[in-house]
């Protein structure tokens, strides 16, 4: 074999390593981006549900409020009924709002009610956060507050 | 003499493959929701106990409970249970709804003299700890209850 010969077979062993460790970085940045990208999905999803959770906290519809001066953290009981009804008719309003969650408001003490506000479910979600919140239960025809949880199931495709 | 120039290139690919692993494929997400569910839960937790009326105790709240409990105690509620012994029961009662429905530890403190609580619930944290302290005026002095959610 002649030297020249030789030296074009180098090349292309040389050229042949070099684009196979082309390719192996390729696949490993796209890996890494790939991961970065479900981080970073997780992330958002997680602020989300956050978004999600305050905005049911501070629902007008259910927030207690004496002489237009709202109470944090407290669910009006006469308002949480009609609110119920109300929030059905206009699923697609508050669709928007709440997105894919269900919202439910079980009093702990002195009874043991049960309300589910919204519900609004999908079968194939990638994620799901489930957030409870103490809230006081305030029932304005006796002036007193009971005490329940709020919890926020949201889930993400 | 190549193949020194070819190891050090395996050494150096090998290298900083091993620092983006570390540094951005093995990145855990940030818990974002973990810090608002957990300051929520220990604000909001020791507002709504507070302001509670309690069923059996001529519906006042847990608030004038405590208040008595740190003073005269000369409340009896319908069970028989005195201020103290109601606000712990009743305290006792949906932190078990809760907090151990939710494997959440934590430990609840109803104190004047903090060496000396009044009520003390559940165990004190070992490590991080989320804390809400509400203070209550009483005649004499204040006193306060505490909240810690551990993790």
């Amino acid at each position: 074999m002649k030297r020249a010969q030789i030296q074009i077979g180098e090349t292309i062993a040389v050229l042949f390593v070099f684009f196979i460790l082309i390719v192996i970085g390729f696949i490993f940045y796209v890996k890494v981006i790939k991961s970065n990208i479900e981080l970073e999905t997780e992330e958002l999803s997680q602020l989300r549900s956050v978004g999600i959770s305050q905005k049911i906290m501070f629902l007008p519809e259910v927030q207690c409020s004496e002489d237009n001066i709202v109470i944090d953290n407290c669910i009006d009981i006469l308002k949480l009924n009609s609110a119920q009804s109300i929030m059905k008719e206009n699923e697609i309003y508050y669709y928007d709002l709440l997105e894919f969650s269900d919202v439910s408001i079980s009093e702990i003490y002195p009874d043991g009610a049960k309300w589910n506000l919204y519900s609004r479910k999908i079968e194939n979600f990638r994620s799901k956060f489930v957030t409870n919140v103490p809230i006081s239960l305030y029932d304005p025809a006796t002036r007193k507050h009971g005490f329940g949880i709020l919890t926020i199931e949201t889930l993400f495709k | 003499m190549e193949i020194l120039g070819l190891a050090i290139v395996v050494v150096l690919i090998l290298v900083a493959t091993i620092f983006v692993v570390r540094f951005l494929v093995l990145k855990a997400p940030t818990e974002y929701r973990k810090g608002f569910v957990s300051s929520e839960i220990a604000s909001n937790m020791l507002n709504t106990l507070l302001k509670t009326a309690a069923k059996d105790c001529s519906q006042l709240t847990i608030t004038e409970l405590l208040q008595d409990c740190a003073q005269a105690k000369s409340i009896t509620c319908d069970n028989g249970q005195d201020s103290c012994k109601f606000v712990e029961s009743t305290a006792n009662h949906i932190f078990d709804q809760t907090f151990d429905k939710w494997n959440m530890k934590y430990e609840f403190l109803a104190y004047t003299d903090v060496n000396a609580p009044l009520i003390k619930l559940g165990k004190p944290c070992k490590a991080d700890k989320r804390s809400k302290i509400f203070p209550i005026p009483i005649s004499a002095a204040t006193m306060y209850t505490k909240l810690d959610i551990c993790g």
